[in-house]
């Protein structure tokens, strides 16, 4: 009851994080926003976020990254229970066609942005992502409807019965 | 756990204390544990410690432990018994019971296995001032029989735990049942939205007609489907476009408001339009008094459209369109695979002998359930589609039941409508008095757990007056049930608003607006009808 539903962004340029953070403004009211510089720094947000019973409901990652690259982070992820239904976003400019391909295949890649991105791409991509994240999780869509995708999460309330008559 | 959740259960449990606590007068103590029920589930239902569903489970657990025959209280298991001790053999064999253990009406229990029984026949020998000597053929040495033969466990008239357990498949259940199974099918291929479709063709794109048209749609499915799940499933017709339109334009508020609306008022028309329908039928059944389907119709649907019509009406006048276009396109196409026809089919051949009822005479309840049991046969609906159904509304609705069932049979609900002086009140009076109650607390809680509260109540008045003479019951009841359905004046009083108040496209106020006009014009339209044109219909 009252889980926020977290956004993570992870990336090692301070410049990318700022951006993130300034086009996404307008979701962070109702979708609290962490930033981590690297995976080791993601996994303390990631740690945070578990210990105090929230969600991560989308993450937006890098993936070239000194120590860990962003791929195997989601890769991680997608291996462990807490973060398997985590929606994530490969968000960079210079993967390789290899690193995409293990993103897809084994990191469980959901979408896909490359830099440099448009604000307005951006904030489709986290609202898609972030209904897609409430309704798989079958959470009441009701307090999203005005936030997000109002018409998916509609179908999701009838196809589901996730509210009922009473 | 929220402060009003937490007043909700002390408060609750505290009122079923006191209930059981402070001596009545004029209740029995089934009465009175039944009052104790009541009230805890009033404040349960109403303030939401737990939810509503399951306090119509916990209603049916406390009447099985304490209400049934076989309960704690008025189970003979418990009450002291005494062994027949002393066979006097003089010819026939003659027994010592203890005195007390015949009852003021002259009758001795025997302890069985599952209840006490009265003695079938006895001849009484002797008696001294602690016991007395009875000759009888169904004795034998080892029985017992109930010490005192006035206690509770045999002086009290009451049910066996099964007949709480039932109402979970009491007809109106099963009719429900069937409605849920019709539309799950037509969700899982598609025909709600198919037929929005092919109905709004015909009212072309000027946004007023359009939304008349918006507002059939909804109305006719949510006849059939549940008006939340109608709502919702417009709701993906309509946002797309409403979120295309200038924000200033006010169409934009009316026609996210025209279809919460029109769910509520759709859900009249039909006996499975929606839960209230099904909580005043199994009240009336219990009355004996049965509604088919084409009857409730034959009152509830001219209803619905006039009601309809004039709610149209208003909100167009509220909210007048500013664009002169207004174009609802579905790219769907018919599901045109077997078992999609399969299930077309079915779906018409139930709607059509609900409606025929007068032809072949096969009750609403028997036919209701031919789409519960042919669709899985048919693979049409499959094992994750039954497990899809609303259940818990059907628990909801059965624990009311339930509910109701204790209040008629306990006398609680003649002693509640004792408390207040009816007899200067007119039939009119009555209908007027239950429909604004229902109507004002459907507003603030849910429409089928305020049904549930008022009904047997109702029932209660109206049996009284219908014996009378001059006042028609089924009419009376029916009005009742129109005015909660229509109590949607506030976010929280049904989910159909709820939904399209989360869209953030309307506020409270518009809500409120709209409500209490579509409220005014529904009451004084209901209490016509059930003045002067329902008791023609229903005789």
């Amino acid at each position: 009851m009252g889980k926020n539903i977290y956004m993570l962004c992870v990336d090692d340029e301070a410049e990318v994080l700022e951006a993130v953070e300034r086009d996404l403004s307008s979701l962070e009211n109702q979708f609290p926003l962490e930033i981590a510089s690297s995976a080791a720094e993601a996994r303390a947000v990631l740690k945070k976020i578990v210990d105090s019973g929230d969600e991560l409901g989308v993450i937006f990652c890098d993936h070239v990254m000194p120590d860990e690259t962003g791929v195997e982070l989601l890769t991680a992820m997608e291996g462990s229970d807490a973060w398997a239904q985590t929606r994530k976003v490969l968000l960079t400019g210079q993967a390789s066609q290899e690193a995409t391909i293990e993103a897809i295949n084994r990191g469980g890649l959901d979408h896909f942005v490359a830099k440099p991105w448009t604000k307005e791409n951006l904030i489709n991509v986290a609202r898609a992502q972030l209904t897609e994240y409430v309704i798989r999780t079958d959470r009441d869509p009701l307090p999203y409807l005005a936030s997000l995708d109002a018409a998916k999460l509609s179908a999701a309330i009838y196809r589901k019965g996730i509210i009922t008559d009473s | 756990m929220k402060a009003k959740q937490a007043i909700g259960l002390i408060v609750g449990i505290g009122a079923f204390i006191l209930a059981l606590l402070i001596p009545l007068e004029g209740l029995s103590l089934s009465g009175q544990i039944t009052l104790g029920i009541f009230a805890m589930a009033a404040f349960f239902w109403i303030l939401e410690p737990i939810p509503i569903y399951a306090t119509s489970m916990l209603i049916i657990l406390l009447q099985v432990i304490l209400l049934s025959s076989q309960g704690f209280v008025f189970s003979p298991k418990y009450a002291p018994q005494v062994g027949v001790v002393e066979e006097v053999a003089e010819g026939a064999p003659a027994y010592r019971v203890p005195l007390e253990a015949l009852s003021d009406s002259g009758q001795i229990f025997k302890v069985t296995a599952k209840a006490a029984k009265p003695l079938s026949e006895f001849e009484i020998v002797s008696k001294d001032a602690e016991s007395v000597l009875i000759r009888s053929k169904s004795l034998s040495a080892s029985d017992r029989v109930i010490e005192d033969g006035d206690h509770r466990s045999v002086a009290t008239e009451t049910s066996s735990y099964a007949t709480f357990y039932s109402t979970l498949a009491s007809p109106i259940i099963i009719l429900f049942l069937g409605g849920f199974a019709l539309a799950a099918s037509a969700v899982k291929f598609g025909l709600d939205k198919n037929m929005t479709r092919v109905l709004l063709k015909p009212f072309g794109n000027k946004p007023q007609y359009v939304c008349l048209g918006l507002m059939i749609c909804t109305a006719i499915l949510s006849a059939f489907m549940s008006n939340t799940a109608t709502t919702a499933m417009m709701m993906t017709v309509v946002l797309p476009i409403v979120g295309g339109m200038a924000m200033s334009d006010p169409f934009r508020k009316g026609v996210a408001l025209a279809i919460p609306v029109a769910a509520n008022v759709g859900g009249i028309a039909t006996p499975i339009g929606t839960p209230p329908n099904a909580v005043a039928l199994a009240a009336l059944k219990e009355s004996g008094i049965n509604i088919s389907f084409s009857s409730w119709m034959l009152m509830a649907v001219p209803f619905t459209i006039i009601l309809l019509f004039i709610s149209w009406r208003l909100i167009m006048w509220f909210f007048k369109p500013n664009i002169d276009r207004f174009e609802v396109n579905l790219d769907s196409e018919f599901n045109k695979s077997p078992k999609a026809i399969l299930s077309y089919i079915v779906f018409g051949a139930t709607i059509l002998l609900w409606v025929t009822e007068k032809l072949h005479g096969i009750s609403t309840s028997m036919v209701a359930f031919i789409p519960v049991a042919v669709l899985p046969a048919l693979g049409v609906l499959e094992k994750k589609d039954i497990r899809g159904f609303s259940w818990e509304v059907l628990w909801l609705v059965g624990g009311g039941i339930s509910m109701g069932l204790s209040m008629k049979d306990t006398g609680l609900a003649y002693w509640l409508i004792e408390l207040v002086s009816w007899d200067s009140f007119s039939g009119l009076a009555v209908i007027i008095v239950f429909s604004l109650v229902g109507f004002a607390i459907a507003n603030l809680i849910s429409h089928t757990v305020a049904s549930t509260m008022l009904m047997p109540l109702a029932i209660t008045v109206g049996t009284g007056l219908a014996a009378v003479g001059g006042f028609n019951l089924p009419a009376a009841i029916v009005a009742i049930t129109v005015m909660v359905s229509l109590a949607m004046i506030l976010p929280i009083s049904t989910p159909p608003n709820a939904i399209a108040m989360s869209t953030g496209v309307i506020e409270t106020k518009d809500l409120a607006k709209v409500g209490i006009a579509v409220g005014v014009a529904g009451f004084i339209i209901a209490i016509v009808c059930a003045a002067y044109v329902w008791p023609h219909m229903i005789g």
